[in-house]
Parts: C-alpha cells; structure tokens; sequence
C-alpha cells in the first residue's frame, strides 16, 4: 500500500529539492508529493566587476574572487534564492526597470523548475516512485507547462489522479493575501475550484485533498500578525489565523481520508476535522532542511501510521 | 527593492525580492525589547529573588549583578547565534534536537519548559501574595483577607488564581496579551519613577519615621518597629555588612540567587522561529541584549536607592526577620508580618493609605504584564512534542472555536494543581527548594548551549550556510567561544545549587524532585519509541538529516 511524503514551499531551495528526491529511498516511500511554492523569492546578484566579484551576504557586500563563486552560488541556491551574474550594468537595468526585472526574475524560477524537473528524471527513472508537483500561489503560471513537459513528475493542479487506489485532488491556489500572489481566489471562486473535483469523488474515505491553503482556525494557518505596512507586529509574536474557510469547508463536508497543506510556514502541525487527517509538515527552505510528512496508507485503516520529519 | 544608487559597491542593491508571500518588513526590536525586559522582571522576580541575598550576608550585591550581567551576555550572544543559525525552527528542543539528537533534545527541553513551569505556578503565586495581595489588603484595612494569604489554603488559592489568569491569556492569544503587556509595561514604569522619586527624594530619618508609623497604624506592631526588626533579625542570626562592603567569594555566591530572574533574556528564543528577520545576528541579540542590561540599570538604581533611603543594613535584616522563622530559624516574629517589599516602603514615606494603595496596585502591573506568559513556551513545546509524535496527538489539540490548546493546557494545569498543594502544605520540605525551578531550565539552557558550541563541527553544512559563519575570536568560532563561557557559568551555578546548603536546593526532597523530573521525562520517551515502533514510527529518524546528493 501507498506510502507517501509529502513536502512543501521549496521556494527555489536546491538542497532541499534534492533532498526530496532522495527522501523516497530514504524513508521507503513509494509516491512523492510536493505541495508548492517550488520557485524562490530573490535574485542576488553576483556582480562582475575589474577581475573579481562582489555579492551581499547577509548584508554585508563582500569581494569573491573568481574561483570561489561556484561555492557563492551554491550557498544562495542553498537558501533558496537564484544567484545571477551580471555586469554592473545590468545590474543598474534590473534595479531601474521593473518589467525588465520581472522578465529577468520569471527566466531564472523556470530555468530552476527545468532544472528541478531534468534532475527528478535523473534521479527516479526506473525506480517506480511516482512523483507530483502542484504549484502553488507563488509560482507563476507558467511552471505549470514546464512540469507538464518533464518526463517523470506529474502535474497535480485541477487533477483526479489515482494512487493506489486513493483518490488525490490538488490545488495550488489560495485564498487573498497581502501580497497579490499569482494564483489567488476569492473564498467563494476557491470554494468552487475546490468543489469541482472533490464532486466527482466516489469514496471519500479513500479521498486525499492536496490544497496549498491550510484550512481557516485549524492550528495549521497560524501566521505572525502584520499591519497594512506589512510589518511584524508585537515582535513577530502575535498569531493570526489566515487558512481558507472554503478550504475548511470542503473538509467539513468531503470529510477526505487526508488533506495536505503548505503555504503557511510556521504553522507546521497534524490535527484531525473530523475523519480527516490534516497536515501541514512547515517549512524551513533557508535552513535547508526539509520538514515533511511520512503516511503510510492502508486499504482497511485508512491511515496505517503518519510522521512529520526533519530531514 | 533596494537602493537605485551604483556609485559604490555598498550602496547597490545586494538583492532583488518579487511580490511573494511572507516577505514582511522586520519586527520592531522594541516590541521585542519589551518581552525580554519583562523575563528579567526587575519587580516581580528581581525583588522577590534579591531578598534571598541576606542569606550571603558577606557578598556585595551590586558587583554580583553586575557580574551576573556580563556572564549572561554570553548566554544571550550564543542564544542569538543559534537564532540567526536555525530561526525558523528555533527553540531549545529544535536546536539540540538537530545537533545533539531528539532523545537528549526532548528530556532537557521538556524538564526545562514543561515539567519545571509547574513548579514556577507556586513561585508566582508566592510573588503575587508577597506583592499585590499581602500589602494591598493590609493597606486598604482588609487584614483578615491580608491573613488568610499568608495560610496554607490562601497559597493554594493564590496558585488557582495564576493557573485562571494564565489559562486566560493563551485563551485570548498573544497578540491581546500582548496589547495588555505595553500598557502594564508604561503604567508600571510611570509606577517605578515614583517609587524610585520617593526613595530619592526621602531621608533614612523620614523612611525610619514612616516605617514605625505604618506598622503601628497598619499592623497594630509597638512604638519602634524599625528597632524591632533589627533585633528580630539579630536573634536569629543574622549580622548584616554596609552596602559597600566587598568581599569577592561570597559575592559570587550570590550569582546563583540572581540567577533567578537575570537567567532569562533569552526566554522568548523559543519563540524567534516565528519572527521574520531573526536570521540577522544583530535584531534577536539587541532585543535580549537592551532587556538585559536596562534591567541590570534599574537594579543598580533601586538597589543603590534603596541602600540610601531604607538602609542596606534594614532591608536585609527585614528580609532576614521574615524569611528565617518561614524557614524553621527560632527568633522572635517581625513586627510587620508580611514581606518587606520596597515599593509598600517607598509607599510609606506618603502618609496617605489611598496613595499607597493605588502605588502598589500600579507596581502590581509588573506581575499582570509578565505572568501571562508563564505557559506560552511549554505550549510551544508541548505542540512540538506532540507533532514528533513523542507525545499523544491529543496533546496539541485545539479548539475549533476559540483555538484554545486544550491538550497541552490540561497538561500543564493538572500536574501544576499538584505541585502547587505540595508547595502550598509544605509537603516534603518542598517550598524550600524553589531554586530546583532555576536549575532545571538553567541545565535545560546547558544543553542548548553544548549544542552550540559543537555545532560548526556537528552540523558544518548548516553553521557554514549561515551568517555567523564569519564571526570569530582566536581563530575559533565565535558561536563555541561565548557558548563556552556561558556554559561554564552555568556549570558553577549548578554546582553550587548541587552542593551548598545556602540555596536550599540540595536537600534529598529537592534532589528526588529533581531525580523523578528527568527520570519521568527518560520514561516518557522510551515509551513513546516502544509504542510508535508498534505502529510503524521511527521516532530516531526525526531529525536524521536526507542525504542531499
């Protein structure tokens, strides 16, 4: 029977990708499952300039010469975020033009999703393991064409897909947030996205919801509290619920086996609503460890045995 | 987006961020200042710990906080070192988990913010009495009300009470509590600018005048209660020194009495996972750094008030005069009966009961800003427990409604129930050993402290990834070289608490609690691994790192 890891909110850390390539020998999983958020949040920039090259690390602007940049880039791939060489100019064309940084930023995330895909080919050809990708409402739209295209992993977004059979539905989308992500709906246009494929389940005790948006008030949402500035209230300390009340809904009504959550990072946790298991396994990409969750599916019990890990 | 300015290399942008989730702008490093200042509170638990200090009449109190000081500076440079190595799983139990393994993580972790926090519900109740309902109640003429909190069952009530008031504030959530926090944290400093401009401003001769009025008048004691006080105490023993005198053995023992509230700037690096920026050394550092030292400040000013006003040689012999008959020394009882609390003394130097009233009821924010949080990390801990499966997922439950954590809130209020009743009836000689709730979340610190000091060799990849990776002194990792320092800090500390019978924790009943702490967290998670491998659970591969190629 199926025994599932499921990880999520990469956000452009290749430790961390690799890591979940590996995490299927490693716990003896037979499906992987990444939640979204796969693409990173910054480009920094490694400046060529007179012979040498000079980056910001952890605020400080630092010299590196030429033979040590390879390992520059792997610690900012490390943390999640996309290291670029670039000339002083370009540099100056990146900061001044936002379109121009767009582009530049939406060439670097799908080059990294490519990567990501070719290295997933690499590792599980032959193996069995059976792979899905949902992106999430950071990746843009068009990482979604780039998963279609690899050769091993599949994509879950708006999918019924069968695991053994276990039904698995999947979407990436979430419900508003301060940031105007790219895949946002209103509660009631979610509620719908969700409503569409939970429908045409026959059997919701065999039924897995793959939704990035963690269910609202269910100890897997709660994010530090900010203003309308975006700044960190109370010393980051404050908690506020910002899950998807259409997201808890369709759990309160499908009463699915399972439900897999990401989105909110420091929010990691497993609690049951009702007959459903929900997990939220957090995430800690900067770190380069990868939080995820083991669920040993059974064909009589449902749920054999599940554990959140660190790895 | 960063600054448009090329000229120099350090005024170009060093990062270009997109529109994404989470990315926030910083904290406020006041907002943080704030709870660390109130873990090191200066009232609640400086004073009550400080009146201990007699019991080392020969050491200089000033130079022992000051010393105290400098040593937890070490612990709060390594604390924020950690944060800004691992900030989003921060917290004792993550990081010894990751460095030294999740068996050692859960036993320290959960002896230090679990078990240890039920026998912190009496202290604080303690606290509560000796500060607010004691000197409140005799105040405003309610004496049998001041005398039933000073029973058995008054301590009992007074444990009730903290449990009702904590198990409110996780009810309500930090971000309410937090609100509550900065208007006790202004009312209560308007609160000590008085106390302190009273001490300022009054003579010995005045507070000496004052203080025979009010026992009189409050406590029904005879015409020189000051006098009185000093023979009491002189009776049982004890022969008090100038503020000014020096002697440096003795001083050092003192370290481990402050301890008791200047341990602690660190307390909300378990909560530092949460906050966005904390992966900068500088914001968790200056946060725990200023709550640290503005504290230390104020302790100097108070203590050196203090000396000047109520007299160095007075107040020790007062507390000398309440303490010892509570801990069996034979003496003649005090003539003010209840605990020699500076603010009711500065208070006394206005004769007017309204006044003084309302000025203890205002320091009585000092408690209500800072007791609230007395349950916050063991939730935290519990949660994590609970998530590693090491604990029952009941344990993390919450309520669908109110997002109440029924789970671990029962698993602190229960056992809390009991060990406060054993406090309360003195069973065992248990109350002596209030500093067993010091040492076990000091050696809780210890742990995470040997986690940081070999972490840039046991967890290289992680250490060279992070931004403390450059910081160094000798040649050796800054991380190791203060981790050192403050481990061998707390090393003397637990020695002394282990050894000498000033401290009143090395007494069999505090070594069996002790003893029953770590070995009921041992069986607890031998169990939990007999019982998830029954399931199918590994519980060793928690923390066992996916190889990365």
């Amino acid at each position: 029977m199926p025994k599932i890891f499921f990880a999520t909110d990469l956000h452009g850390s290749e430790v961390c990708w690799k890591k979940f390539l590996n995490a299927a020998r490693f716990y003896d999983a037979d499906v992987l499952i990444c939640g979204g958020d796969m693409t990173g949040k910054a480009i920094v920039p490694i400046v060529s300039e007179n012979g040498h090259f000079s980056v910001a690390l952890g605020g400080e602007q630092q010299t590196v010469p030429a033979e040590q940049v390879a390992e520059v880039e792997a610690n900012i791939r490390r943390k999640g975020y996309y290291p670029l060489r670039m000339s002083v100019e370009r540099l100056h064309e990146l900061d001044s033009d936002p379109q121009k940084r767009a582009e530049c930023f939406q060439e670097v995330m799908l080059e990294g999703v490519e990567r990501w895909m070719n290295m997933a080919a690499e590792k599980l050809r032959s193996s069995g393991i059976r792979c899905f990708v949902c992106p999430g409402n950071d990746d843009e739209m068009e990482v979604d064409e780039v998963v279609r295209r690899s050769e091993l992993v599949e994509l879950g977004e708006g999918q019924i897909v069968d695991i053994d059979g276990f039904a698995m539905i999947s979407t990436g989308w979430s419900n508003p947030t301060p940031w105007k992500t790219h895949r946002e709906d209103s509660e009631e246009q979610l509620a719908e996205r969700i409503e569409s494929m939970a429908s045409k389940i026959g059997d919701p005790s065999r039924a897995i919801f793959n939704l990035h948006c963690p269910p609202y008030k269910s100890g897997l949402d709660e994010a530090p509290a900010i203003d309308a500035d975006l700044k960190l209230l109370h010393g980051g300390r404050a908690l506020r619920p910002v899950g998807s009340t259409a997201v808890r809904a369709a759990i309160e009504r499908h009463q699915p086996l399972l439900s897999l959550h990401g989105h909110i990072h420091e929010s990691k946790g497993a609690v049951k609503i009702g007959k459903t298991l929900s997990i939220n396994p957090g995430s800690a990409y900067e770190e380069g460890m990868l939080m995820g969750a083991i669920i040993q599916l059974d064909p009589k019990k449902g749920i054999k045995s599940y554990q959140l890990v660190n790895g | 987006m960063a600054d448009t300015t090329l000229g120099t290399a350090a005024a170009r942008p060093g990062l270009f961020l997109r529109n994404a989730t989470g990315l926030v702008k910083a904290w406020s490093t006041f907002d943080a200042f704030v709870y660390s200042f109130w873990s090191v509170n200066l009232i609640t638990l400086g004073l009550y710990g400080m009146s201990f200090a007699y019991f080392v009449p020969d050491g200089q109190v000033l130079t022992a906080v000051l010393i105290t000081g400098v040593l937890v500076t070490f612990l709060v440079l390594a604390y924020a070192a950690l944060v800004s190595v691992m900030p989003r799983t921060g917290g004792d139990y993550a990081w010894q988990s990751r460095v030294l393994g999740g068996g050692v993580g859960f036993v320290l972790a959960i002896t230090g913010w679990w078990f240890t926090l039920w026998l912190w519900t009496p202290i604080y109740a303690n606290i509560l009495i000796v500060q607010f309902f004691e000197p409140l109640a005799y105040t405003v003429g309610l004496t049998g009300l001041a005398q039933f909190f000073a029973t058995q069952w008054g301590v009992f009530v007074s444990c009730l009470i903290v449990l009702a008031f904590v198990s409110l504030v996780v009810t309500l959530g930090m971000e309410t509590y937090a609100r509550i926090q900065k208007i006790c944290f202004w009312i209560g400093l308007v609160g000590l600018a008085v106390v302190c401009g009273l001490l300022l401003f009054a003579s010995h001769a005045d507070f000496q005048n004052a203080f025979n009025r009010e026992a009189t008048s409050l406590f029904g004691a005879g015409p020189n209660a000051y006098q009185a006080t000093l023979d009491a105490s002189t009776k049982g023993g004890f022969t008090g020194h100038e503020f000014t005198f020096f002697s440096l053995g003795p001083t050092l023992l003192l370290l481990p009495f402050l301890a008791f509230y200047l341990l602690w700037p660190n307390w909300g690096a378990t909560l530092y996972g949460e906050v966005r920026g904390a992966k900068e050394l500088r914001k968790p550092l200056q946060s725990m750094f200023w709550g640290l030292w503005v504290t230390v400040a104020l302790v100097v000013l108070v203590l050196i008030l203090t000396a000047k006003t109520i007299g160095w040689e007075f107040y020790n012999a007062a507390n000398a005069a309440y303490w010892n008959p509570i801990y069996g020394v034979d003496q003649p009882a005090a003539p003010v009966p209840i605990w020699p609390y500076p603010v009711m003394f500065a208070g006394w130097l206005v004769n007017n009961h309204l006044f003084q009233a309302v000025l203890i009821a205002v320091m009585g924010l000092w408690f209500f800003g800072w007791a609230g949080t007395l349950f916050l990390s063991s939730t935290r801990v519990i949660f994590a427990a609970a998530f590693d499966r090491v604990l029952p997922s009941w344990a993390a439950n919450i309520s669908a409604k109110r997002r109440v954590p029924y789970g671990s809130l029962l698993l602190m209020v229960v056992p809390s129930l009991i060990v406060s009743a054993l406090f309360a009836w003195n069973v065992f000689g248990f109350a002596a050993a209030y500093l067993d709730a010091t040492a076990v979340i000091a050696i809780t610190f210890l742990g995470t402290l040997v986690a940081a000091i070999i972490l840039p060799w046991r967890r290289k990849d992680i250490y060279d990834a992070s931004p403390i990776a450059r910081y160094k002194i000798l040649g050796l990792p800054m991380i190791s070289v203060v981790g050192t320092v403050a481990a061998i800090f707390i090393l003397f500390m637990v020695y002394e608490w282990a050894t000498n019978a000033t401290y009143g924790s090395n007494s069999v009943p505090s070594a069996i609690y002790l003893g029953a702490t770590y070995l009921l967290a041992v069986v607890i998670y031998v169990a939990a691994r007999i019982v998830r491998n029954r399931q199918g659970i590994d519980l060793s591969r928690i923390h066992h790192e996916i190889p990365v190629e």
